[in-house]
């Protein structure tokens, strides 16, 4: 019965925001009750499709309000949901191998279906765990730029209760993020818990973020930096009203201090907050110090840190359960998961990300951080945008590679060395770039986070 | 062509000298030591130069150059000693017979 009682809050929630706007989806206005009214259909159509408890059903989708009803008629129906928001064909088959997928729901432009996957059911623990305690299940994948993807498993029952109890807002949110990353479901589960309501973007171009976000008075914009700086950069935010805007949380990479810095002159009404989650621990709770401060404090009785040699381990009550193929070796024995993000510690318990462990340039043996070489370059007036990596040397092992796009129309010598006579009072000699590259653009990827390789 | 690749490798020392600051730099020769013994520059100032000069030879020659690979190292008589010794690895490396 204590499964019950705890599953049932998310949709006594719901029917409790009664009529108020749920999402915004196209020119479409959907309320919570059409919402808990399209569970019900869904969660009959699971059993007409004949999706049992307990089965791993993917769900192949973008943001929608269809996807979110049948997200939550499998998560009423004690289903592990694995949701899957990208196209490509050779993406979805490894997610589905990996994820032990054994129904796959779509809701394509041609309306909702269902295929089973056809594979065996696994013999995995963790899943088994899961169906004979009854619960439901999450599985995420982490987008591991080689082999295959990790699939993480997650106790949803548990996940959801961490957002049980906020007070209600009638805020309007962006859902920027995407529906499979834990950044865009954290949007959503934030949005049912207060009644907030959703704004689904069309497209995720600065200028069409915009408009929307002064069409539909969104107040709420979680991003990631690389995409802030697009607006800054496109100067979206000076064609379309904004004022509607309250909060920009910022997560998924570090946020350099300049750009922090320009936001604020863009947006001054603004506040500005650093989000921190994992995949693997879940979104914590965060307090920035203040609009200008990349430092912040995680704030949430669910989630522990400690900080062993830089790097910042979490403990969380809503970490996964296990990966479905993988061995636990980010996790030390007491539990602690190793983000592999590498923060700075302030006097006052504050924290701040400089960068990922793994992104560490070595410089004859000194270390660099890319984010810090640049915050520093972002200070730069004519630095526009910019993406530093580690490149090999056969003289100092590595050296420090920056790519930048720039306003500047001069020699790319004299570029070149304005950069270096920039960086010579910001940083020590070894973190000073030794190739800069003029380009057009950084690339980003669909998710709007810096693409970097392994150094 | 030994006279262009010269003036390339002097002015970007002459350049890269504006921060650096070193009075031996102040007017290249062929005969200015660079690296090694007695030399007037560091490691992290050669990698600085030699991706200058990479940088200019791009420009001036139209290819992309790779003066610091395994080979270089790997060579008896490093080519980073002075700026003669570099200026003829480079024609070497231009004229593709390394």
């Amino acid at each position: 019965m204590a499964e019950v009682a705890q599953q049932q809050w998310i949709f006594s929630a719901i029917a409790g925001h009664g009529d108020k706007p749920f999402i915004f989806e196209r020119d479409k206005c959907y309320s919570y009750s059409q919402l808990l009214d399209r569970i019900d259909s869904a969660h009959a159509q699971l059993r007409d499709w004949g999706i049992a408890p307990g089965a791993v059903a993917a769900l192949q989708s973008d943001y929608s309000f269809e996807a979110v009803a049948l997200f939550l008629a499998l998560y009423r129906n004690h289903n592990i949901i694995a949701p899957i928001s990208t196209e490509a064909a050779g993406e979805v088959r490894t997610r589905v191998k990996e994820g032990h997928v054994e129904w796959i729901i779509n809701t394509g432009k041609d309306g909702t279906s269902c295929v089973q996957a056809g594979g065996e059911r696994g013999e995995s623990k963790l899943l088994c765990r899961l169906r004979v305690e009854n619960r439901a299940g999450l599985i995420l994948f982490s987008s591991g730029s080689t082999g295959k993807p990790k699939s993480m498993v997650h106790d949803l029952d548990s996940l959801l209760d961490s957002y049980r109890g906020k007070p209600s807002n009638n805020l309007t949110l962006l859902a920027f993020l995407l529906f499979d990353h834990i950044g865009g479901l954290n949007t959503l589960f934030n949005a049912m818990a207060i009644g907030a309501a959703l704004v689904i973007p069309e497209s995720r171009q600065s200028d069409s973020v915009c408009a929307l976000i002064e069409r539909r008075q969104v107040n709420v914009l979680p991003a990631s930096p690389t995409f802030l700086n697009l607006i800054l950069m496109s100067e979206a935010h000076l064609r379309h009203d904004l004022s509607c805007l309250k909060i920009i949380t910022y997560g998924t990479e570090p946020m350099p201090g300049g750009l922090l810095d320009r936001l604020k002159n863009a947006f001054p009404k603004v506040k500005l907050l650093q989000t921190f989650g994992t995949s693997e621990t879940g979104i914590a709770h965060t307090r920035s110090r203040s609009n200008s401060s990349t430092l912040f404090k995680i704030d949430d009785p669910n989630v522990e840190y400690l900080i062993v040699d830089s790097e910042l381990l979490l403990r969380s009550k809503t970490q996964i359960l296990g990966y479905l193929n993988y061995p636990m070796d980010a996790f030390t024995e007491g539990g602690w998961f190793r983000t592999g993000d590498l923060v700075e510690q302030a006097e006052d318990g504050y924290i701040r990300i400089v960068g990922r462990l793994q992104e560490v340039i070595n410089v004859a043996g000194q270390k660099v951080h890319p984010s810090e070489v640049e915050s520093a370059l972002m200070e730069m007036p004519e630095v526009a945008d910019c993406f530093v990596q580690g490149v090999p040397n056969v003289i100092t092992g590595q050296t420090v590679e920056a790519c930048i796009v720039t306003t500047s129309r001069g020699e790319p010598a004299a570029f070149r060395k304005a950069v270096r006579r920039f960086c010579r009072d910001r940083l020590e000699p070894y973190k000073i770039p030794t190739r800069i590259r003029v380009v057009e653009e950084i690339p980003s990827g669909g998710r709007f986070k810096k693409v970097r390789r392994p150094s | 062509m030994k006279e262009k690749i010269f003036e390339l490798i002097k002015e970007s020392i002459l350049c890269l000298n504006e921060e650096w600051e070193i009075p031996e730099l102040e007017n290249p020769t062929t005969d200015t030591r660079l690296f090694g013994s007695h030399s007037a520059i560091d490691s992290l100032a050669l990698v600085n130069l030699i991706a200058e000069v990479e940088e200019r030879l791009n420009v001036s020659f139209g290819k992309d150059i790779v003066i610091a690979d395994e080979r270089v190292m790997n060579r008896t008589h490093s080519p980073f000693r002075q700026v003669s010794s570099l200026a003829k690895y480079i024609e070497t490396l231009l004229n593709g017979d390394s």
